[in-house]
C-alpha cells in the first residue's frame, strides 16, 4: 500500500499518511478551494487501509483553522475511526496545539465528544 | 324440488337457493354444503395470507421510516456539530483579528497609540477643520531628555522603564478626547481637539510638569524632564505643515536648554 504525502500550501494542511506505521500527520491550516478534491485522497487512503490490513492506525494532528467543509471532513473521518474502533480495531487520535492558542484545544475538545476511541488533546511543549 | 336444481354442473350459489327455499333437504344438498364449506375455508386461508403479507409491507414501512429517521436525526446531529464548531472557528478568527488590528495601532511598549494610528487621526483632525474652521486642534511634540545617556549608562531595559514611566505620566495627563502616541524613539506626539491659542501653552505647561512630577523610575536615573514643541493646526494646511512646525518649536524649547515648552 502506498504512502500518501500532501504538501503543505496557504489553504491546504501538510499531510503524511504512512502504510508502514500505520500513522497519519496532519499539520496546518485547512481551507481548500475545492474541499472534495483535496480529502477525497485522504479518506481514501485511510478507507484503504482500515480494509487492507488490521495493524492499529494513528493520528497525529497539529491543525489550526479549520473552514466549514474541513470541518465536516474532519467529522467523516472520525466516524470512520469510530466505526472501525466499534468492530474492534485499534485506532487513536492525537491533537496538539500550541499552548499561546488555548482555542484550538477547545475546538478538538468539540471533535472528540462522540468519540469513545482514544482521543488526547494536549498543548505542544 | 328436481335433481336438476342440485346437479354438480349448475353454479354452487343457485345450488344452495334452491336447497334454502325447499321445504325438506333435497338430493345432492351434502354436496352442495360440502362444496360452500370448502369454498369458505379457501376463502379464510386467501384472508389469512392477504393479512399476513399486508402486515409485513406495513412492518417493512415502518422500519423503513424508522432508518429515516435515525439517519435524518443523525444528520442533524452532525450539522448542529459542524455549525458548533465552525461558529466557534470564527470567534478565534475574530479575536485574532482584533488583536493584530489592536497591535497595528498601539505600541507594545508603552500601550499607547502608535504613529501609524496617530498619523490617521492628525488626517481625520485636519480634514474635519478644513470643513468646519471651528475644529481647530493643537499638535505637540514631547522629547524626553538626555534620554540617550540613560540607554547608554544603565541599559536598554532601563531606557524601556524610563519610557513607561514617562508614557505612563503623559497620559495622565489628558482629557477623554485627547490623543497621546508614541510617535518614535523617546519622541510622543499629541492631538488636542478644540484646543486654542491661549489654551495651548497651558496645555503643554502642565505636561511638562506631570513628568517631572512623576515618581523616579529608579535609582542612579535622573528624574526625567521632557522638552515640547506645540503649534495649532492652521485650516486648510497640510499635516505635515503643521508637524514641520511643532518639530521647529521643539528644536527650539531643546535650544532653549530642555525642560521647556515652546510654541510657535
Amino acid at each position: 500500500m502506498n504512502n500518501l504525502e500532501i504538501a503543505q500550501t496557504a489553504s491546504t494542511p501538510k499531510v503524511l499518511a504512512d502504510s508502514a506505521q500505520g500513522r497519519v500527520f496532519m499539520a496546518g491550516d485547512s481551507y481548500p478551494e475545492n474541499p472534495f478534491e483535496f480529502f477525497q485522497p485522504i479518506i481514501d487512503w485511510i478507507d484503504t487501509f482500515l480494509d487492507k490490513n488490521d495493524k492499529p492506525l494513528g493520528f497525529d494532528l497539529e491543525l489550526i483553522y479549520l473552514n466549514t467543509s474541513s470541518i465536516r471532513a474532519m467529522m467523516d473521518i472520525f466516524d470512520r475511526l469510530e466505526e472501525s474502533h466499534q468492530n474492534g480495531r485499534s485506532v487513536s487520535v492525537l491533537w496538539s496545539y500550541d499552548p499561546d492558542n488555548e482555542r484550538v484545544g477547545e475546538l478538538a475538545e468539540e471533535f472528540k465528544e462522540d468519540c469513545t476511541f482514544p482521543f488526547t488533546i494536549a498543548p505542544r511543549a | 324440488m328436481t335433481m336438476q336444481q342440485c346437479a354438480p354442473e349448475i353454479p354452487l350459489e343457485d345450488r344452495i337457493e334452491a336447497i334454502l327455499a325447499a321445504e325438506t333437504p333435497p338430493d345432492g344438498w351434502k354436496t352442495a354444503l360440502e362444496e360452500l364449506f370448502q369454498r369458505c375455508k379457501d376463502q379464510e386461508r386467501l384472508l389469512d395470507r392477504l393479512t399476513h403479507i399486508a402486515d409485513r409491507f406495513q412492518a417493512a414501512e415502518r422500519e423503513r421510516s424508522q432508518s429515516y429517521l435515525t439517519r435524518y436525526e443523525r444528520k442533524v446531529r452532525q450539522l448542529e456539530k459542524i455549525v458548533r464548531i465552525s461558529d466557534q472557528y470564527q470567534t478565534m478568527l475574530h479575536q485574532l483579528k482584533e488583536r493584530l488590528e489592536h497591535s497595528s495601532n498601539y505600541d507594545s511598549l508603552t500601550g499607547l497609540p502608535n504613529r501609524r494610528y496617530m498619523t490617521m487621526r492628525l488626517e481625520e483632525a485636519a480634514s474635519q477643520a478644513a470643513r468646519q474652521s471651528a475644529s481647530g486642534f493643537a499638535v505637540m511634540i514631547a522629547d524626553i531628555d538626555h534620554f540617550k545617556a540613560v540607554n547608554d549608562n544603565f541599559g536598554h531595559a532601563a531606557g524601556d522603564r524610563l519610557l513607561q514611566s514617562v508614557a505612563r505620566a503623559l497620559e495622565l495627563s489628558l482629557r477623554e478626547y485627547d490623543l497621546c502616541a508614541r510617535w518614535g524613539g523617546e519622541e510622543f506626539l499629541f492631538l488636542f481637539p478644540s484646543c486654542d491659542e491661549p489654551s495651548a501653552p497651558i496645555v503643554a505647561e502642565r505636561l511638562r510638569k506631570n513628568v517631572s512630577a512623576a515618581p523616579q523610575a529608579e535609582d542612579g536615573i535622573k528624574a526625567p524632564t521632557i522638552s515640547i514643541g506645540y503649534t495649532l493646526h492652521r485650516p486648510g494646511e497640510s499635516v505635515d505643515a503643521t508637524l514641520l512646525r511643532a518639530d521647529e518649536a521643539l528644536y527650539k524649547a531643546k535650544a532653549a536648554g530642555r525642560n521647556f515648552a515652546m510654541g510657535m
